[in-house]
């Protein structure tokens, strides 16, 4: 894609993204904004995954981590703003901390023991006083910043947007630099990046903060948006879709973790509003919902090993007669 | 600039390196040649830092070094190109070089991040001297190309010029001309001559005897993980234990 399309692309996107929101009607705006949330934890997981070469099936638990602290500061009566920025500070501090002995392990052992953190760290939630057990925490007051106080879905649309039209910036200076080579490169071999003088140990867990950064985020822009937390917003399922999304879209691409996010919403809301049809059992929409994951993820691995995103450029590639390359 | 002294490393109760001690001085070019098996990797690794030493000591620059991470030693000098292709893939060959730069460069995740201006700086610089290694090793033309589509021969030009951009003390080649056709061979060989020539001191771990030779001021021999000669190539050459090595693996 050269610069002029791509920028033209762009800003057609953004337009889109501005306009939606004000076309869109509540339960099509709850689906915005969950899309964009997911897109945003998603983003981290391409940069984790398929930048850096790291599996995290974990990832709710920083967006967990994100909504609790939100939430739990925003009913000590801490200002909002303060509370939404805390969120990914708590989630990328929980990732040092966990991240320090956890990414000593590699491939299938990091990805249980990241899915391992999740379950305790739900089950911690449904055990705690603090955290309000399984029912968690009700009436998280609405964002706001001073005087003006969110009041429609609108408002948490654009928040959601904005964080992750940041995130995908950070994103991108991030892997086009000097770190984000260093990742690229210990993604291929750890023993010839370190032979490079990089860090490997210490740029993995740095790149497993960012990544819990952006889920953080997507966390506490959620707890103000429903207004409660409970273990029950954060299955396992939610870490898996992550993963589907960012594999369906293209591993180590950008965009690909945006479309991918869009395509997987959009197929489980069609599937839910199917299995949500009279005559349907009621145990069919979490069937269908894991069937789907199972079935595109399987899908998009036979036929586009890398993705959504690189499948296509390639595709437009060919059609101009260039070399496919990214 | 480096000493290896008494380095020893076994394997399960088998040692692949015995009691090894050797040195190359500023300015040097220093073959390690033997037959397969010999401990040449063996040592290698424990040189570099991916293999730890169960016995003796090893010095870098006046420093002892052999308690240090790879990436340390590598910060303090020692540039290595691998003998299996370490091509980072997803990335164009100007990309590759850069990350040789990685050592003598600063800007982290924040300064990439919000892109301050000692990050674009800190680009520019380490472009231009990819740029440079990639000239000195004739890649110039393929700067923008992903790397994974280089032919072997230009991928081990391609880590030169990773390990150029690193600027390097002591340059490490782990079985160079493994794989290379002649032309290819003989270009590397000149390129070495050049970088000699230079002023750069240079560790070449070979199976190939003529090519070590051919380049090296002095040759130490492995057998059987143990040092059995070491002095001129061509005093080397004529040494009984060394031909009793090789003509006792080989015909």
């Amino acid at each position: 894609m050269n610069n002029r399309a791509g920028l033209a692309a762009g800003a057609l996107v953004a337009a889109v993204t501005l306009a939606l929101p004000a076309v869109l009607d509540d339960s099509a705006l709850a689906v915005y904004i969950l899309l964009g949330l997911a897109a945003m934890v998603t983003v981290g997981v391409s940069l984790l995954m398929g930048y850096a070469g790291q599996v995290s099936l974990g990832q709710g638990a920083f967006y967990a981590i994100g909504a609790y602290t939100a939430a739990l500061l925003a009913l000590a009566g801490v200002p909002p703003l303060a509370g939404l920025a805390a969120a990914p500070v708590a989630a990328a501090l929980s990732a040092l901390v966990i991240g320090t002995p956890l990414l000593r392990l590699r491939g299938h052992h990091l990805a249980f023991a990241t899915l391992a953190v999740q379950l305790i760290l739900l089950s911690l939630a449904g055990q705690l006083e603090f955290t309000g057990g399984d029912i968690g925490l009700q009436g998280i007051p609405q964002f706001g910043v001073g005087s003006f106080e969110a009041g429609g879905a609108a408002v948490y649309a654009y928040l959601t947007w904005a964080g992750l039209a940041l995130v995908m910036l950070v994103t991108r200076n991030v892997i086009t630099s000097r770190p984000g080579r260093a990742l690229r490169a210990l993604a291929t071999s750890e023993t010839a990046a370190a032979s490079s003088g990089i860090p490997v140990g210490r740029y993995k867990l740095v790149v497993f903060a960012l990544s819990a950064t952006f889920a953080g985020l997507a966390g506490g822009i959620y707890c103000f948006y429903t207004g409660y937390v409970a273990p029950g917003s954060f299955p396992v399922l939610i870490s898996i879709q992550y993963i589907v999304m960012a594999v369906v879209g293209g591993l180590g691409t950008i965009w690909g973790a945006v479309v991918g996010a869009t395509a997987i919403t959009l197929l489980v809301q069609g599937l839910d509003r199917l299995a949500s049809l009279p005559g349907m059992p009621t145990y069919a929409p979490s069937v269908l919902s894991y069937a789907v994951y199972a079935l595109v993820l399987i899908v998009v691995v036979l036929f586009m090993p890398r993705g959504l995103v690189p499948a296509i450029s390639a595709r437009l590639a060919k059609n101009r007669k260039e070399l496919p390359y990214r | 600039m480096l000493t290896v002294t008494g380095v020893s490393r076994s394997f399960g109760g088998v040692y692949a390196v015995r009691d090894v001690s050797l040195s190359v001085a500023d300015g040097e070019v220093c073959g390690v040649i033997g037959p397969n098996g010999a401990g040449k990797s063996t040592l290698f690794n424990l040189i570099t830092g991916h293999l730890a030493a169960d016995h003796g000591r090893i010095s870098f620059l006046g420093q002892r070094v052999d308690r240090l991470a790879p990436h340390r030693r590598a910060r303090l000098g020692m540039s290595i190109v691998f003998q299996a292709a370490r091509v980072f893939r997803g990335m164009t060959v100007r990309e590759n070089v850069m990350v040789g730069a990685h050592g003598h460069t600063r800007a982290g995740f924040v300064s990439a991040a919000l892109r301050l201006p000692r990050h674009r700086r800190d680009e520019r610089e380490i472009a231009a001297a990819a740029d440079r290694a990639l000239e000195r090793v004739g890649l110039a033309d393929w700067a923008d190309r992903p790397a994974d589509l280089l032919p072997i021969g230009q991928q081990r030009a391609l880590q030169l010029a990773r390990a150029l951009c690193a600027r390097p003390r002591l340059l490490l080649l782990d079985e160079p001309a493994s794989g290379l056709r002649g032309a290819e061979r003989e270009r590397l060989a000149a390129l070495v001559e050049e970088l000699r020539a230079d002023g750069l001191t240079i560790l070449l771990i070979e199976h190939d005897v003529a090519f070590v030779t051919r380049l090296a001021d002095r040759v130490v021999v492995l057998d059987l993980g143990q040092v059995i000669a070491d002095g001129p190539p061509a005093e080397v050459r004529a040494d009984p234990l060394v031909l009793a090595a090789y003509l006792g693996q080989t015909s």
